[in-house]
């Protein structure tokens, strides 16, 4: 049974090592935050991190990421209060709701690496996530809010360390 | 035996008729109408036994529990029903929640004796009878507050859950009245329709973008969709479809490959007497992955069927010859001598419009989880029509319908699909067979070529012009699948005008325009080739996606011909006469408002950039949400169309979340320009060819102009927002690249090739 380091906790699935590993968190896991879209990698709903980088987790088996650090919705944070989730609420984003968990992992990504991005880099970096509500102007506000956010917490925190 | 199952026999759906209760039962306080089958259970249960089942309840602790009847597929209507009731009961916001009704004949809509979910009409519908829910609630509290306080019930103010009698400083919460037990009170139906409801000038509520109850668990992967939903010891089956859309029939299942598949339980044949599928086979595993390995290993050989040779090419050419036969069709409109009137008009115009097929494609693949339990059976499924997929689940099942519980989900996109209750069939016959709860889940490769699309349509239009350029005479034809008729359901259709029998109005809403053109019919063909072989469904905004997209195109050729500025011939043809009075005037302040926000006219754009606009009365002519897009394009030498900014002013009445509006009226605009430019199903030997988001493609981020949306909240009724946006894009759209480049198109989606062939013509 292989074993998945998932939000920080150590589980083993039982699931073959040919089994996307979508189907292993919602199944065997039974966290059903990240969801099922398309099956191809073409829309970007079933999007986690795997060591800090967003991919399709219908296209990762779970074979191959056996020992590598995975984040789920779930994980992204303790209690649902990442900047990018405050983001999304004070904007109002989610209209049916269900991309926006591939949306949301997918926009961490981005700002865990570029926390001050335009908008151009928003919108190739965002552009594999489909929205069938077509909430994209929202989404693209709360991404411009959490870095925002994220930049001054983070300025603060540079203030804050010589002292 | 199941509380539900006693209670089905639906009575009166006329609410006018019932008393509305408010009373304490064992988990506080609960509200509903009289006769509303489950209430007077609720008020006389046992603690043990009581289910919070009505409109909404008060617990002890304060919270109220709105229960929503209507499915929430992100058009936030669960909370706007908890809005509509807080106002009038004066809670405090933070105190409302949110509950998804089960199909429950209690539940139905008030309006419509069903549930139902569609058209844009939540709101509308069910404004007035939330708005004195809430009342009554207010009423029975403060009564009780009054009698525990020993002070004049009209003494006593009620805000944010309190009741306050300011006079002696004493209060109450609305959770100590509750605890008192004394909020107990019975409303005739005179008493009920006499409550003086606020008017605008008092609401705090109703107009305020409150937080949507929904939202956060939309941002944390807590929200449950059903393919979200596990039952103990379930099952999941994967289906593997024909590749014919509609009509083919199972010859053979060899299941030996699928058999060494780990995990594999069964195969199961679907024997369908809803007719609602037509030769699926659903493989059963325990896991969706082996599921899905066990479908691909199943060997199955099908009878086509007698749409196997159908394509879009011959779905075209047999609406085009229907369409040319005196006696198709029905009228949905027929006023004054069209034919006539193009004999002796000074110039006829004469086009043809297409739309092709689209595919609703929500987010969440369709799914359904169906377990037995005893003699109930619990079907799991987010779904826009309770009333009627409950009997397809029961039917699937060989059982009555009043043996099928429906537990509602949140719906991860509904778009009409949702209406549809096709994911049932194959979850109900696999837990029958393998007798274990089953949850089957579509690929996205089923979702896609089983739809209940949008169909194939074909308009034939025809205008005459008089000496001065007025239009005298239209002449307009719509050859498409009958969506609505296939429902089954007499009271969905509508008496034809020339008395032939009842109409599918959901193939024609929208040609009946606010327009004052004397000589003017509409003939409703139904495409029977194109309705058995791509059977079709309601997808957001039905009809007034392609009825104006002819309408709107035609009425610009229209002004062109009469040498007029487009938007200002619209408006000289929106007088108000006769019975369009009222919504013509309401149209033209739309259009002109769209107008003024775009900055139409009132600069030269550069060349090849052009502005064109269109104004709509959609969903229906009765249920209007008056709606004007001014949409500004460029066009390349190539045909290449980019449209830069998309201009929509709609008139809403009166708003219940303005925010909410902006965000459905702004998706809804999208949802038109994806329709217009990006989306296009094709049928070939029978089967649909898109199969995925690489072949299908909706709307991207990078593909997103610029949106404005102007909101007329003027004090009427309040209409609906979802849909009427979706329509008005897509003519626009035509009708700036003519202005850009005098290209005129009529197909939709609209293609760089179409555009530069019209260029050359």
């Amino acid at each position: 049974m292989p074993t998945l380091t998932i939000n920080g906790r150590s589980m083993s699935v039982d699931a073959a090592n040919d089994t996307p590993l979508l189907w292993a968190i919602r199944e065997q896991l039974q966290m059903t935050g990240t969801k099922f879209g398309c099956g191809a990698g073409l829309c970007g709903a079933c999007t986690v991190h795997v060591n800090g980088e967003a991919v399709r987790s219908c296209q990762t088996m779970v074979g191959d990421v056996a020992g590598k650090k995975i984040t789920t919705i779930e994980g992204l944070s303790a209690k649902g209060d990442h900047p990018l989730q405050k983001a999304w609420v004070a904007e109002q984003v989610p209209q049916c709701g269900y991309c926006q968990s591939g949306q949301i992992m997918q926009a961490a990504s981005l700002l865990a690496k570029n926390a001050n991005p335009t908008k151009e880099e928003v919108v190739a970096h965002m552009d594999g996530n489909l929205c069938r509500c077509m909430t994209y102007s929202r989404i693209q506000k709360a991404i411009m809010r959490a870095a925002t956010e994220m930049r001054t917490a983070s300025a603060a925190g540079n203030e804050r360390r010589p002292t | 035996m199941n509380q539900h199952v006693k209670n089905v026999t639906p009575e009166t759906s006329d609410l006018s008729r019932r008393s509305f209760l408010v009373g304490t039962a064992a988990t506080g306080l609960v509200l509903g109408y009289a006769g509303v089958p489950g209430i007077g259970e609720a008020l006389a249960a046992a603690p043990a036994n009581f289910e919070p089942s009505v409109w909404y309840a008060i617990s002890p602790d304060g919270l109220v529990t709105v229960t929503c009847g209507k499915a929430d597929m992100g058009q936030h209507i669960a909370s706007t029903m908890a809005q509509i009731v807080c106002e009038e009961l004066g809670a405090k916001w933070s105190d409302m929640r949110v509950n998804l009704a089960s199909n429950d004949p209690k539940f139905n809509d008030p309006v419509l004796g069903a549930q139902i979910t569609g058209g844009s009409w939540s709101t509308m519908m069910n404004f007035d009878a939330m708005s004195r829910a809430g009342a009554a609630g207010r009423m029975a509290l403060t009564d009780g507050a009054a009698a525990a306080m020993g002070v004049p019930a009209g003494e006593l103010a009620v805000r944010d859950s309190m009741i306050v009698h300011a006079k002696s400083k004493k209060q109450m919460s609305f959770a100590d009245v509750v605890k008192s037990g004394k909020a107990t009170k019975t409303f005739t139906p005179d008493e009920l329709k006499a409550i003086k409801l606020k008017t605008p000038d008092q609401y705090t509520m109703i107009g305020v973008s409150v937080p949507q109850i929904d939202i956060p668990s939309k941002t944390n992967g807590t929200a449950k969709y059903g393919i979200d939903v596990m039952i103990p010891g379930m099952a999941y089956g994967a289906v593997v479809t024909p590749p014919v859309r509609y009509g083919a029939t199972v010859k053979s299942v060899d299941d030996s490959d699928a058999k060494k598949v780990p995990g594999f339980i069964k195969a199961v044949t679907l024997d369908d007497k809803t007719q609602t599928t037509t030769g699926w086979v659903v493989a059963v595993a325990n896991t969706y992955a082996n599921a899905k390995k066990a479908a691909a290993a199943l060997k199955v050989s099908y009878d086509g069927g007698p749409n196997a040779k159908v394509s879009s090419e011959s779905l075209l050419e047999e609406a085009k010859r229907l369409q040319k036969l005196d006696d198709s069709g029905q009228f949905f409109v027929k006023d004054g001598d069209p034919a006539a009137a193009l004999g002796t008009a000074a110039k006829v115009l004469e086009a043809e419009y297409t739309t092709s097929i689209n595919i609703h494609a929500p987010m969440e693949p369709m799914n359904a989880t169906a377990e037995f339990k005893g003699d109930i059976l619990h079907i799991y499924s987010g779904n826009q029509f309770g009333t009627r997929s409950g009997a397809i689940a029961a039917g699937a099942a060989g059982i009555d319908p009043k043996f099928v519980v429906m537990h509602q989900m949140w719906l991860g996109g509904g778009f009409g699909r949702r209406l549809d209750a096709d994911m049932m069939v194959p979850a109900v016959q696999a837990a029958k067979a393998i007798g274990k709860p089953v949850k089957v889940i579509y690929t996205r490769e089923n979702d896609m070529t089983m739809d209940f699309s949008r169909p194939l349509t074909y308009q034939k239009v025809k205008a005459g012009l008089d000496g001065d350029g007025k239009l005298v005479a239209l002449s307009h034809d719509v050859v498409s699948a009958w969506p609505t008729q296939r429902w089954g359901i007499p009271d969905f259709l509508s008496p034809s005008v020339d008395k032939k029998g009842p109409l599918d109005a959901f193939t024609v809403n929208g040609s009946d325009f606010f327009y004052t053109v004397p000589n003017h019919h509409v003939r409703a063909i139904k495409n029977e080739m194109a309705h058995n072989a791509t059977p079709s469904g309601q997808l957001r905004s039905v009809a007034p996606g392609w009825t104006f997209w002819a309408v709107e195109s035609m009425i610009d050729e229209v002004a062109i011909a009469a040498g007029k500025d487009p938007a200002q011939y619209r408006i000289s043809l929106l007088d108000g006469a006769g019975k369009n009075d009222g919504g013509a005037q309401r149209l033209r302040n739309t259009l002109l408002a769209a107008m003024g926000l775009a900055g139409y006219g009132t600069k030269k754009l550069p060349k090849g950039e052009g502005m064109g606009v269109a104004c709509v009365s959609s969903q229906e002519r009765a249920t209007a949400s008056w709606t004007a897009c001014v949409a500004h394009v460029a066009v390349a030498p190539s045909g290449e169309v980019t449209v830069k900014k998309l201009t929509v002013a709609t008139d809403v009445g009166t708003q219940v979340h303005p925010d909410n509006i902006r965000a459905q009226v702004e998706g809804a605009a999208l949802w038109g320009l994806s329709l217009a430019m990006y989306e296009k199903a094709t049928l070939k030997d029978g089967g649909i060819e898109q199969t995925n988001f690489d072949g299908y493609t909706p709307l991207r981020m990078s593909q997103m102009p610029e949106v404005a949306v102007a909101v007329i909240a003027n004090g009427e009724k309040a209409t609906g927002v979802g849909e009427p946006a979706v329509t008005v894009v897509a003519p626009a759209i035509g009708n700036a690249i003519f202005n850009a480049s005098g290209a005129r198109v009529r197909g939709l989606p609209i293609t760089a090739e179409a555009v530069k062939g019209a260029m050359k013509a």
